[in-house]
């Protein structure tokens, strides 16, 4: 069993989670959250320096400003996290930075809190 | 591959943030949070207030830079020399893989780098 975070941009959730479904991952959990990234993109910088004021430029690469993202979580089993994973990339891939990022991580158990039932059975088919 | 989960005081954030920024880690996903830590929360009088706010970040890391990180986030979110309670918690949780979904590139927990094409 597998965590697997996904952080995306706020435009693509509607998208993500009709695919998710569709590949028979509806469990889903979401939060927002703000984050940067290598890219650091300011959004006012980026309009300046396209407009070509040398200030705007001069200042690239150097601002702090988090952009808002949503974080999705969900837990699959081993199997489906490729499927899950290419899933989210396929989706949220434009090509430009601010795309987000996805990290696996292990997960030990799952619990169903109604049946106190656990492990892989509380998990999505696939 | 591990990620670092700081929980911090919200007024501290900045000056975390700045220090990852200075110390090369740029890559931060900030999360609000409330919670309680060992001292149960705070008791005002009659009132215990046991949900304060608290920012959540999230940091990825290569295993080698992990002691430099966790040092350089307790120097910042400190307050005080000694700090104080409720400065927070690191926790340090193990990454398998990172992708990055412009590039679709892979990383594996032993540093290789693979393409995915979906």
């Amino acid at each position: 069993m597998k965590e697997i975070l996904a952080i995306v941009r706020l435009n693509r959730m509607n998208q993500t989670k009709r695919a998710l479904a569709e590949a028979g991952l509806p469990s889903v959990t979401a939060k927002d959250c703000l984050g940067r990234g290598k890219g650091l993109v300011d959004l006012q910088l980026l309009k300046g320096a396209e407009r070509g004021y040398e200030e705007a430029i001069s200042q690239l690469g150097q601002s702090q400003r988090l952009i808002p993202k949503r974080l999705l979580i969900l837990v699959v089993r081993d199997d489906l996290v490729e499927k899950a994973v290419h899933t989210l990339i396929r989706v949220n891939q434009t090509g430009k930075p601010g795309d987000g990022m996805i990290f696996v991580m292990p997960c030990l158990e799952a619990y169903r809190v109604r049946t106190e039932e656990y492990g892989d059975i509380v998990l999505d088919e696939g | 591959m591990i990620m670092i989960r700081s929980i911090v005081r919200p007024e501290k954030v900045d000056d975390v943030l700045a220090a990852l920024m200075e110390a090369g880690f740029p890559g931060v996903t900030k999360i609000s949070v409330v919670g309680r830590g060992k001292q149960r929360g705070i008791k005002i009088g009659e009132i215990t207030y046991d949900e304060i706010p608290k920012e959540m970040l999230l940091t990825v890391v290569k295993d080698s830079d992990k002691d430099f990180v966790v040092r350089t986030i307790m120097k910042a979110a400190r307050t005080g020399d000694k700090g104080a309670f409720g400065d927070g918690k690191i926790f340090i949780v193990p990454v398998l893989e990172s992708y990055t979904i412009s590039s679709g590139v892979r990383q594996n927990a032993d540093g290789g780098i693979e393409e995915v094409k979906p």
